[in-house]
């Protein structure tokens, strides 16, 4: 089999260290490239080979645990994600995700982000404390009912969407898309019973109506989750709370216990007689 | 919920707005319309035009209840906007105020003008 | 070694401008705000030659009239008329898919992923298309 043609990639990473005073600046940084290398694996090979004072996260190097979140080429990616290849350029430009705080060159503080989204109080919250503190079997939950949130459930916590926000650029106080979109989530969620907590936490001046259908986050979601259709519902919910439109819906209840059980089926025939 | 109250009667306002203002702007730029399309009609801008109008009941109506979903609709996205860049609570009380007070102090001057020439 | 704060590393209000190439829906955003600002500049000058000047009698009001004549507030008044009608057309889009009702239903998400911003795309170039032949008409009177 033919050896993949090596090609030499500039990478302009942004280098910015705490310790000293300088502002952060652009580093080149040339690899061999070859196909199917993705942008994860040239900053490892700089990492290694070249300077290994370079931070970035990883972990998972296969788009699931987040960590990688990174602007290329001016666009929110997840390096491990992105190919080289899919730039079609000699030269690639990695920043830290904007709109987040920059620890050290490529990492960037997502605690910020962790307390908004904790601030929507991402659980099921439900007022039968009985049945929550001492569980007896399962909530009833139909398909319909699940499919009604299951795609904002894959949220992998990376932060590109709050990068890619417009309004997270400017407004600090935003809550962001991650977070709407996991309030919506639990609110949208038969199980729980808690959306007047959460409502009350977006219903506020820099909360979901501060969420202009720019669509960016959507578009730079690396898992499909669509956080804007979750906020758009999300205001559709407050709206019709805000017009006394809402019927209250009771909290799924837990499955009845089996009354009765179905007859036993009774043990088959030996195939194989037994010639004893 | 206040706050999607606000933004609700904000969608509603622009709602009305698109048919108000689309009344007004069809009304005096008619002639610019019909004349790319080779018709000709009396020019709505001048006194005599704008007097009558002003003489008209509903026309009156119309212009008070447009500058008062104007402002509403207006003041209150040019509040968002701001407040997107502001952070401290002073700083959003300050503007919520101000423009509260300038919204106020347009509608009723706004409003005194056409009253004015329509009993006159 | 010494324990630093982390770098703040917001946009600011040029990351309403420009930010990396995103698609349409990002700058229809940004043109709404734009129009909307714009309109607002032009309703202040509109209130004071409608008050102050309309209620100082006829030549005070033929001579606002004469000085708008000038083709510069020709051009003026057609890009608020275009600014309207787009700003009206976008915002009643807003009004559909921010209450989810012109969105569609959540999907699980299969590679490759369609957001429903995406699907529902089609119909955001139709309502710009028409704009565009708006501003057009418009136009063509100003210069013809």
């Amino acid at each position: 089999m033919a050896n993949s043609s090596l090609k030499q990639i500039t990478f302009k990473v942004q280098r910015y260290n705490p310790e000293d005073s300088n502002p952060p600046y652009l580093e080149e940084f040339t690899i061999p490239s070859s196909r199917g290398m993705t942008v994860l694996d040239g900053l490892i090979y700089i990492k290694e080979n070249l300077d290994s004072t370079l931070s970035f996260r990883t972990s998972c190097r296969m788009g699931i645990c987040g960590s990688c979140g990174m602007l290329i080429n001016n666009y929110p990616h997840l390096a491990c994600h992105t190919q080289i290849e899919e730039f079609h350029s000699n030269t690639l430009t990695v920043k830290p995700l904007p709109n987040q705080p920059i620890i050290k060159d490529l990492v960037v503080d997502l605690m910020p982000m962790f307390n908004v989204h904790k601030s929507m109080k991402p659980y099921i919250i439900r007022h039968d404390t009985k049945e929550t503190e001492n569980p007896t079997a399962e909530f009833a939950q139909t398909p319909e009912e699940v499919n009604a949130f299951l795609q904002f459930t894959y949220c992998i916590k990376c932060g590109i969407c709050v990068s890619a926000c417009p309004t997270s650029a400017s407004d600090k106080l935003f809550l962001g898309p991650q977070a709407l979109a996991q309030c919506y989530r639990y609110c949208a969620d038969s199980r729980d019973d808690g959306q007047q907590e959460r409502l009350s936490v977006v219903d506020a001046d820099h909360g979901a109506w501060h969420c202009h259908l720019a669509g960016a986050c959507s578009e730079a979601c690396p898992k499909g989750l669509d956080p804007a259709l979750a906020i758009q519902l999300l205001k559709r919910q407050m709206a019709s709370q805000a017009l006394g439109l809402r019927r209250k819906k009771r909290p799924s209840p837990v499955v009845p216990p089996l009354t009765e059980t179905k007859p036993k089926v009774p043990f088959p025939e030996f195939t194989v007689k037994d010639n004893r | 919920m206040r706050t999607t109250r606000f933004r609700l009667v904000h969608m509603l306002a622009g709602a009305v707005i698109a048919v108000l203002l689309g009344i007004h702007m069809v009304v005096i730029h008619l002639d610019s319309i019909l004349r790319f399309f080779g018709a000709n009609t009396a020019n709505t801008t001048s006194w005599q035009a704008m007097i009558e109008r002003a003489g008209q009941g509903t026309w009156v109506g119309i212009y008070i209840a447009l500058l008062a979903f104007v402002l509403y609709h207006g003041f209150y996205g040019l509040r968002g906007v701001i407040l997107e860049v502001t952070t401290s609570a002073k700083t959003t009380r300050i503007v919520t105020w101000t423009l509260i007070i300038v919204g106020i102090v347009t509608f009723i001057w706004g409003s005194y003008v056409p009253i004015a020439l329509l009993s006159s | 070694m010494k324990q630093t704060k982390p770098r703040q590393n917001y946009l600011g209000a040029s990351g309403w401008v420009w930010a990396g190439n995103y698609k349409l829906e990002r700058y229809l955003y940004l043109l709404h705000r734009i129009t909307g600002l714009g309109m607002l500049l032009f309703f202040l000058f509109h209130m004071i030659e409608t008050t102050f000047f309309r209620i100082q009698g006829q030549s005070m009001w033929e001579a606002t009239m004469t000085l708008l004549e000038n083709p510069w507030f020709e051009v003026g008044i057609c890009l608020v008329a275009v600014a309207f009608v787009y700003h009206a057309l976008n915002g009643l889009r807003l009004l559909l898919q921010e209450f989810g009702f012109a969105l569609g239903k959540p999907t699980p998400p299969i590679y490759p992923y369609k957001d429903s911003l995406r699907r529902q795309r089609p119909w955001t170039i139709a309502m710009v298309s028409v704009v565009v032949i708006i501003a057009l008409v418009f136009l063509i009177d100003i210069i013809v």
